[in-house]
């Protein structure tokens, strides 16, 4: 489909996304991602250090740290293409959390140490938020942290951990005041993986991949120098991932790289010219013409300087529902075709991965805030409600 | 005018059976131990002829129980939420359709070792648009093509195969040993076969031609069938999620006491009665010898059914939250259940089209 930011000047960093795409991703990597195939740590590896040297693999980052310098208008034109040029979406818990964090509530040893390496990749990050018992609401994790000797002392568990399994850092919240009232008392802390005490199981998925883990803490040391900001404030810290790049939550470019898969599925099972599945592509399409609509007035506030509130919640809701329902019409259109396990030698190509995709991206509505959570908020801070 | 039938006592105790059945055999852990060694299926496929599941639909001067297709859904259901992998489904079809295709006494000498359980008997047919093939005169037909799925092949003995000869629709019995017979999974692990019929011969004797009506009403029974175990699992998922938000809480109660899943529950809810209601009614539909009438029903069913089981595998997930993509729970694997049984018996798409053509 057609873009809506097509002026000359946008056509152009069109062009130099794509020479640079064509050049340096690996077509074992392109294949993978255009098929919904599950990716390896050396996708976004390989990747990661393509977009390094190039000096763009962290589009959103100020020059002085690394950044390329891209108008926010660049970023979300950036965002798409990559999409639809099938680059592996790098996972985003270095470049696009703890980074931005770190930026502006970290010391000076901090930022002197991490940041450098979350760029060249020789860091990989993961996210210690979540709980067993503290999903939704966060605001109730338990992860203790006792003060010791130069530091602290923490136990408990942390869960959904995506890639654990390839990280060497984490940083976690943790409950360093247990007499504070549910959002005090809460640190934001940096924990190398492979301390003493820290140990990682992988879940299963339904779709039969281990992207998550549990990870377990028993009594781990970190010093004091590990603390991001000030003790009992990691909650604020943590909130401001909230008004980080919100302009791509809608991910456009995914769901257009969706609406491309269920095109080549139609073909591939001879529905191409089938009115009802025309149809219902057609919506789909102008679903997400209407949230490019809404990123380009949400665009048009930011470069005028305006600051982008709570209402970027409606990109998540909406990108994920227009998302998980592209998914779902593959299935449909599909047919039984889709039906047998991705190991079997009857799976083929463009069906093998589409069963998995509908069921990995149930998850788009779960993580980073659930959908129902989304609308709490949409709710409370921007209807007043 | 249709009426529907009160669980009779032979329903009561088939679904009592189902439900013993499941608990003794049939845990994820133990469900985990089949998937690796098939040879507990064959276990469990001589326990279920034991108890009469194979017989259940067949006519008694057959052999079988004479229980009518409504009577026996409750055991489908559990079967179906038990997220079982002997091909019951497609053995009752084959069992029902030569019972009709077949005069009474092949029938029964042909019958006799699949309701002991002894032999192994399912359909094969073409995929849509690439049907298979018999060319030859007088004593022998040659066949050509190949059923890209056939539930239950791959622990099968014979297959029933439905070939076109010059437009004309015909039965054909294949052992499996004639056939090129390629095993595989689907999505939710259960064993199936790709079956090539390229180059197999078939005496013409052994050919049931005129079998177009038994093949409908077998195939009939067989969608109630898919029917039957899709609303159990529908309801499983329903149970789950019901007793999940009654469990879990957040934000200090449970999330069972936010209107928002309140109001996602109700619809699970409607959901699984309107699944429940559409696929009773199919099921009595089945014992209509008014065969548009009967079409009619269970193409309806199968739309409402599909769709209802696409809500309620969106929420049942949904309201897991993590826990209800991994693995670890039955959610994921009723998830997967549903998308297989979405697929077979044509799916929601040509039923869609069977209920237009059938006005």
């Amino acid at each position: 489909m057609s873009d809506l930011l097509n002026n000359a000047e946008d056509e152009c960093f069109r062009a130099e996304l794509r020479d640079f795409v064509a050049n340096e991703l690996h077509s074992e990597t392109r294949n993978k991602v255009s098929q919904g195939a599950p990716l390896e740590r050396e996708d976004f590896v390989r990747w990661h250090r393509s977009l390094y040297e190039k000096g763009w693999v962290a589009p959103a980052w100020p020059v002085e740290f690394g950044g390329p310098g891209w108008s926010a208008r660049k970023r979300l034109i950036a965002d798409e293409e990559m999409f639809r040029l099938h680059t592996p979406p790098l996972p985003g818990f270095g470049l696009k959390m703890i980074g931005p964090i770190l930026m502006r509530f970290g010391s000076e040893a901090q930022r002197a140490r991490f940041l450098p390496r979350i760029l060249s990749g020789e860091d990989w990050w993961c996210q210690g938020f979540s709980e067993p018992g503290a999903g939704s609401d966060l605001a109730s994790l338990r992860m203790r942290a006792d003060r010791c000797d130069g530091g602290w002392k923490l136990s408990g568990s942390k869960i959904w951990t995506t890639y654990a399994q390839f990280a060497n850092w984490i940083f976690c919240l943790v409950r360093t005041d247990p007499e504070a009232k549910k959002q005090g008392g809460i640190s934001m802390v940096l924990v190398d993986m492979s301390s003493d005490g820290v140990s990682c199981r992988p879940i299963r998925l339904m779709d039969g991949t281990e992207e998550v883990n549990e990870i377990f803490l028993e009594d781990v040391f970190v010093s004091d120098d590990m603390v991001v900001g000030e003790v009992n404030m990691g909650w604020n810290y943590a909130k401001t991932l909230l008004e980080h790049e919100r302009l791509g939550i809608g991910g456009i470019g995914r769901s257009k790289h969706l609406l491309q898969r269920v095109r080549d599925v139609a073909d591939a099972t001879g529905r191409t010219n089938d009115p009802a599945i025309i149809a219902e592509l057609a919506v789909f399409e102008i679903d997400v013409i209407a949230i490019e609509a809404f990123t380009l007035r949400l665009l048009a506030a930011a470069e005028a300087g305006e600051r982008i509130g709570a209402e970027a919640s409606l990109l998540k809701v909406r990108g994920t529902e227009i998302q998980q329902g592209l998914t779902e019409l593959m299935l449909d259109v599909a047919g039984p075709a889709m039906l047998p396990e991705r190991e079997s030698p009857c799976a083929e190509e463009p069906f093998e991965n589409i069963a998995y995709q509908f069921l990995n991206w149930r998850k788009l509505s779960i993580y980073g805030g659930s959908n129902e959570i989304q609308r709490g908020i949409l709710a409370s801070q921007v209807l007043g409600l | 005018m249709i009426r529907f039938d009160i669980p009779s006592e032979e329903a009561r105790l088939l679904r009592e059976t189902a439900e013993r059945f499941i608990v003794d055999r049939y845990t994820l852990e133990q469900r985990r131990k089949i998937l690796v060694d098939q040879s507990l299926m064959a276990k469990n496929w001589l326990a279920m002829a034991e108890l009469g599941w194979l017989a259940a639909p067949l006519p008694e001067s057959l052999g079988g129980l004479g229980i009518q297709p409504m009577q026996i859904t409750g055991l489908l259901e559990v079967l179906g939420a038990g997220l079982v992998l002997e091909p019951l489904s497609a053995v009752m079809q084959c069992a029902v359709t030569l019972a009709r295709a077949l005069p009474e006494e092949k029938a029964i000498d042909r019958l006799n070792p699949i309701l002991s359980g002894a032999r192994i008997e399912v359909m094969a047919e073409g995929a849509s648009g690439n049907p298979i093939t018999a060319r030859g005169d007088g004593e022998t037909l040659d066949l050509a093509g190949m059923s890209p799925l056939v539930m239950g092949g791959s622990v099968a003995s014979t297959f029933w195969v439905v070939v076109e000869n010059d437009g004309v629709q015909a039965l054909c019995p294949v052992p499996a040993t004639a056939a090129k017979v390629e095993h595989y999974r689907l999505l939710d692990g259960q064993p199936v076969a790709r079956v090539v019929f390229d180059g197999v011969t078939v005496r013409n004797a052994d050919t049931i031609t005129s079998a177009g009506a038994a093949l409908r009403f077998g195939a009939d029974l067989g969608c109630v069938a898919i029917l039957a175990e899709s609303a159990g699992v529908i309801d499983a998922l329903y149970c789950a999620t019901l007793d999940y938000v009654k469990l879990r809480e957040q934000f200090g109660r449970p999330i069972g006491r936010f209107q928002v899943v309140q109001h996602r529950m109700a619809d699970m809810f409607i959901a699984r009665e309107e699944a429940r209601s559409m696929m009773q009614l199919a099921a009595e539909a089945q014992d209509s010898e008014d065969e548009s009438f009967r079409i009619r029903l269970i193409s309806a069913a199968r739309v409402k059914i599909a769709d209802n089981a696409r809500k309620v595998q969106r929420d049942a997930v949904q309201l897991h939250g993590g826990m209800g993509v991994t693995d670890e729970l039955p959610v994921g694997h009723m998830v997967k259940r549903l998308l297989v049984l979405a697929q077979l018996g044509g799916n929601r798409q040509q039923h869609l089209e069977r209920f237009n053509a059938a006005a």
